[in-house]
């Protein structure tokens, strides 16, 4: 470019100079601006509510032996939290083994309807059931495939999705190794078990804990050391679903059967 | 300054620095458009879906937003078999029926032998202290005809023994 005038387009340096002197200022105008704008407001407690959520840590647990598959958690989990037909933020398996043979799993309609008798079946070896629902895993493969930072843990354990931030990519859907999400038909976001957080917050429990009649579920707050839950956990025999995964579950499990995955 | 200055050259260096400058600026100014208000508040997520998932209404209300204007039949049922099965097992989440301590609509009534077996009929992977029964083979033992309110000619839905 260094002709004679030290210029290729016919605009003498001065000229050239001033724009972009102004350029940079407007720039750098700009990018402090627009700093001040992404900055985050202030990370504090949550203002609006008086619950606060570094003091609870949820976790929930099923005993398998005291489910009896009336299927009333999924009913109530449908309609407090506006399941669409179809899907399922928690669903009951009935597991069939006879001794020795495979084990035949059914679950017709997530369980909402209860079980039928099976048809013909042989007394099996062991029968049971087990009501399944989100892990809301410590260690989180669904969250951690989501490229727009729809889905989070809250500081209280809760596994989350924004449906205004979600895109509908269903990555989370494939992501998570227990199924527990699914798109919704209605708005192509993902949902997933909340553990009725909207309730948890005002002191209740969630739906499916309160309509069970067996008390086949359970949800408590590590953090409250008068928590039932706890004495359960420190003593019993508990276990998780896939542990291999890594995933860290916080749904815990009383009497599981190998078999269950 | 000449073109044999040392320096000359360096306005490369100037430009180029000016075009990057200028597009992280337009980079960091597209961000702040799309990024929402509270991202980031709590973590790598909107802020303010926090207070929106919380603020969901509820649907079921427990036995306890009953008793009020169902004192009789909270009572027997509290006594009965069945003080463990929650009314809105058998009936339906209160927010259906009743909004502000006012009822509105009617509460379903599932006066049927299927509510009653859809939890007692005996199953194989069902607990085996948990009460069941083979539905007609019941009935015909009790003395009873089966039908589909059969349950009813013998037990109390709210407090059946
Ligand atoms: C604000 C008062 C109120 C509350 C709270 C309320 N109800 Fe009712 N309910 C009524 C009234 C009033 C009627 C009678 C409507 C009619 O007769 O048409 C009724 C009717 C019913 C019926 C139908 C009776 C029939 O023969 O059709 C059932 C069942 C019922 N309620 C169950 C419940 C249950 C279960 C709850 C708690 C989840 C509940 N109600 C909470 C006021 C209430
Ligand atoms: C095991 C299921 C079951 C449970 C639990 C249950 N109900 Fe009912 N309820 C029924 C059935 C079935 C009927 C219809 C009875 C009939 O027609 O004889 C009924 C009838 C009623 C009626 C109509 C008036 C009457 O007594 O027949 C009211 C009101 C009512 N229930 C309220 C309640 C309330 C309040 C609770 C909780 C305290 C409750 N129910 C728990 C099954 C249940
Ligand atoms: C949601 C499940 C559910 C439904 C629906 C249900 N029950 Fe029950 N029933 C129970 C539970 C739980 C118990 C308490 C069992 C226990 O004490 O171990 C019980 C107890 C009983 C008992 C007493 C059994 C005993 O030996 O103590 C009878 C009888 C009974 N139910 C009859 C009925 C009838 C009739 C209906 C239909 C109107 C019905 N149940 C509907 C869950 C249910
Ligand atoms: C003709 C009367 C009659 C009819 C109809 C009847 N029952 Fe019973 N049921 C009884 C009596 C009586 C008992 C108590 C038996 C006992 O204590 O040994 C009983 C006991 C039960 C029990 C407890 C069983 C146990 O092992 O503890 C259940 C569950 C039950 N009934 C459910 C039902 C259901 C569901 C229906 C409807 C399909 C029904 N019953 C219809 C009279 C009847």
């Amino acid at each position: 470019m260094n002709d004679a005038t030290g210029t290729r387009d016919g605009l003498d340096d001065a000229t050239r100079r001033e724009f972009l002197k102004r350029l940079a200022v407007a720039g750098a105008a700009a990018s402090f601006g627009a700093i001040g704008l992404i900055l985050p407001e202030s990370a504090g407690a949550l203002a609006t509510s008086d619950y606060d959520w570094t003091r609870h840590r949820w976790v929930y647990l099923i005993d398998t032996r005291k489910c009896i598959g009336c299927g009333a958690c999924v009913r109530a989990c449908r309609v407090e939290n506006d399941v669409p037909d179809g899907m399922y933020r928690t669903w009951v398996e009935r597991y069939h083994i006879p001794a020795g043979g495979e084990a035949a799993v059914d679950s017709p309609d997530g369980g909402a309807g209860g079980f039928l008798p099976v048809a013909g079946a042989a007394e099996p070896g062991k029968a049971f059931f087990v009501p399944k629902i989100c892990n809301h895993c410590e260690q989180t493969p669904c969250t951690q495939v989501c490229p727009v930072g729809a889905s989070y843990s809250t500081r209280d354990g809760v596994v989350l999705v924004d449906a205004e931030r979600c895109i509908g990519c269903g990555y989370c859907v494939q992501a998570c190794p227990y199924g527990s999400r699914y798109l919704d038909p209605r708005t192509h976001t993902a949902e997933k078990c909340t553990w009725c957080y909207h309730r948890l917050v005002k002191g209740r429990s969630t739906a499916c804990v309160g309509i069970c009649p067996t008390a086949a579920r359970m949800i408590g707050d590590r953090e409250n050391p008068d928590d039932p839950i706890n004495e359960i956990l420190a003593t019993q025999r508990i276990l998780v679903l896939q542990p291999e995964l890594l995933t860290k579950p916080q749904c815990f499990y009383l009497g599981l059967d190998m078999e269950v995955r | 300054m000449r073109t044999d200055h040392p320096l000359w050259h360096a306005k490369h260096i100037v430009r180029m620095g000016l075009l990057l400058l200028l597009g992280v600026t337009v980079m960091i100014v597209v961000r702040s458009l799309l990024v929402p208000d509270t991202w980031g508040q709590y973590g790598w997520y909107r802020g303010a879906n926090v207070e929106e998932q919380r603020d969901h209404p509820l649907q079921h209300g427990g036995d306890a937003s009953c008793a009020g204007c169902h004192p009789e039949q909270e009572a027997t049922h509290a006594a009965g078999a069945h003080a463990a099965v929650r009314c809105e097992l058998c009936h339906a989440p209160v927010a259906l029926h009743a909004k502000d301590d006012a009822y509105f609509a009617a509460m379903p009534v599932r006066r049927t032998a299927a509510l009653c077996v859809s939890c007692h009929q005996r199953l194989a992977a069902r607990p085996a202290d948990f009460p069941q029964i083979r539905p007609q083979e019941h009935v015909a033992e009790m003395g009873g005809e089966y039908g589909p309110e059969a349950c009813f000619d013998c037990h109390d839905p709210h407090a059946p023994l």
